[in-house]
């Protein structure tokens, strides 16, 4: 916990804040690039301005070495949960208006999401080898010259797959995790019904979370449409994307702030 | 004619009903991610959920893996059919219309899944930490009683493992900058616990279930989390002291406890 941002309630929120991610382009994976969408359209949402900036070596200059982190004043703080009490702590929040049930609600399922889909991204991206080898290697060491780039990408592989041995994920197929994102999706889907947001008329931390992993996963190509098409069954779920999409960032065609169609690599959100 | 009743066969260390009963510690994700570490108390949440559902399930205990169909525990025998893996064994008694999520609308469907998230990721780590790392715990309560009733020789290995898996889980799942020492990340594991405490304290209220009047998986799966925490005599009770704090937390596992598993609930202390 980032204990410093307790003695900056008093600042207003700068102008040069800033938010840092791998290169958009060539570099930065599914997983997150979906992190650095929640994070940027929570800030969109609580209405505080943010400058995109990619860097090759964001994930190192990170405090907790995850990406999206932002640099604010002289705070430096990282991933979605940490940002979203640091932002509260000036004054910022969502989910205020929601009572102590739904506030209980609303984290379950965010660990839902970080639980299910988050970790399906990481399979996906670290354990299929066919992705592996078209999507992952190439992309993750780009920056940088052969041996590095082969050495980076080995290391990260082998971190991650540490870490699915561990929490049961290793032995499961391909299959298996899809099905998981489908019961995830299912299970988004239900909660949402046919409201604008997950609480109703305002959006929460809750929203900006799904809509970063959903969005990402129905507008990234990687070697099958598999993924895309479990988000894509369910209508509601890709309603929400657009609906967030248009209201809170199109209009901001700058270079360096998010745009929600912009790699290359991505197909357009149909 | 007679109606062949499903049979479950589960490992060796077979908790006598009281710890039966209160050390399920595991649902779902937790079954489908960590069989290794807690397979020998599976049966406990297994028995809670049939029930809650009423499936008539007979409890076989064998002491030695190799016998059971495909070497895995726990296992469900029902006339032809074997089942292995404890999320598969849920599976079957639903489709065998032993369903305690029938009633469940599709909302509170999505809930349970989320709840069972928020608990595996929140409440697990400081389980495992109780049961399998806090030494004085491990020393003198969780290993004598494994060890007590494993076959030799595995009771003199199977702990320790089943103790590394739980420390490795818990560092590469929650350890990391900027946390950098143990100390650290225990602490942080303690407090997310509380917390954890906390919401489905603040989400249970005043109802006497999770969704209502009758039980369903979630209250399963809350009830395999807090039963352990709530009635084992560890020498290190730090989230005991805290759900103590929770009083419609402790009525809840109370009323289970008394309902379902029929036991006379005293002063809260059994011994292990």
């Amino acid at each position: 916990m980032n204990l410093g941002f307790l003695c900056s309630t008093a600042e207003p929120w700068p102008e040069n804040a800033a938010l840092y991610q791998q290169l958009k382009e060539e570099q930065i994976l599914l997983s997150d690039n979906a992190s650095s969408l929640a994070v940027q359209a929570f800030l969109q949402m609580c209405n505080l301005p943010v400058r995109v900036i990619c860097r090759a070596n964001a994930e190192y200059m990170s405090p907790s070495g995850k990406v999206p982190f932002i640099h604010v004043g002289n705070q430096v703080v990282s991933e979605l949960g940490p940002i979203v009490q640091f932002v509260k702590a000036k004054g910022h929040s969502l989910s205020d208006g929601l009572d102590e049930v739904q506030k209980a609600e609303m984290k379950a399922y965010m660990e839902l999401v970080n639980n299910m889909l988050l970790t399906a991204e990481l399979y996906l991206q670290w354990c299929d080898d066919v992705t592996v080898e078209e999507i992952t290697y190439p992309r993750y060491g780009s920056p940088y010259p052969w041996p590095l780039n082969r050495i980076l990408s080995y290391q990260k592989q082998w971190e991650v797959r540490r870490k699915m041995k561990a929490i049961g994920w290793a032995g499961k197929t391909l299959e298996q995790v899809l099905e998981d994102v489908d019961q995830c999706c299912h299970a988004l889907s239900q909660r949402l019904g046919t409201q604008p947001y997950f609480f109703n008329k305002q959006p929460t931390e809750l929203d900006a979370l799904v809509f970063g992993h959903l969005f990402t996963i129905l507008t990234t190509q990687l070697i099958t449409d598999e993924l895309s098409e479990k988000v894509k069954n369910y209508s509601n779920l890709t309603a929400f994307c657009r609906r967030i999409e248009q209201q809170y960032f199109e209009g901001h065609e700058k270079d360096s702030s998010t745009t929600a169609a912009h790699s290359s690599k991505r197909s357009l959100l149909r | 004619g007679h109606e062949a009743r499903p049979h479950l066969l589960a490992d060796g260390p077979q908790f006598p009903r009281v710890f039966n009963a209160t050390s399920g510690a595991l649902f779902y994700a937790f079954l489908t991610h960590c069989e290794q570490v807690f397979s020998p108390a599976l049966q406990s949440l297994l028995q809670a959920y049939a029930k809650f559902s009423g499936a008539p399930l007979i409890v076989n205990t064998i002491n030695n893996c190799r016998r059971a169909p495909k070497g895995d525990l726990p296992v469900l025998v029902s006339e032809d059919t074997v089942v292995s893996q404890p999320a598969k064994i849920l599976n079957f008694l639903r489709r065998q219309k032993y369903n305690a999520d029938y009633d469940l609308s599709a909302k509170q469907g999505a809930d349970t899944l989320a709840y069972i998230a928020l608990l595996e990721e929140k409440l697990l780590p400081a389980l495992l930490h109780t049961f399998w790392i806090e030494s004085e715990n491990y020393c003198s309560v969780t290993k004598p009683w494994f060890a007590s009733r494993i076959a030799f020789p595995l009771s003199l290995y199977l702990p320790g493992k089943m103790s590394r898996e739980a420390l490795n889980r818990i560092l590469l799942t929650k350890g990391g900058p900027p946390l950098y020492s143990l100390t650290e990340v225990e602490a942080q594991i303690y407090r997310d616990a509380k917390e954890c405490l906390n919401l489905l304290s603040k989400r249970l209220g005043t109802s006497q279930f999770f969704f209502g009047d009758t039980p369903t998986t979630l209250d399963a799966f809350v009830f395999g989390f807090l039963a352990p925490i709530y009635k084992v005599c560890f020498p290190r009770v730090q989230l005991q002291e805290h759900l103590k704090q929770l009083p419609n937390l402790c009525r809840f596992c109370d009323d289970i406890l008394t309902c379902y598993f029929r036991l006379t609930v005293s002063d809260g202390r059994q011994p292990s």
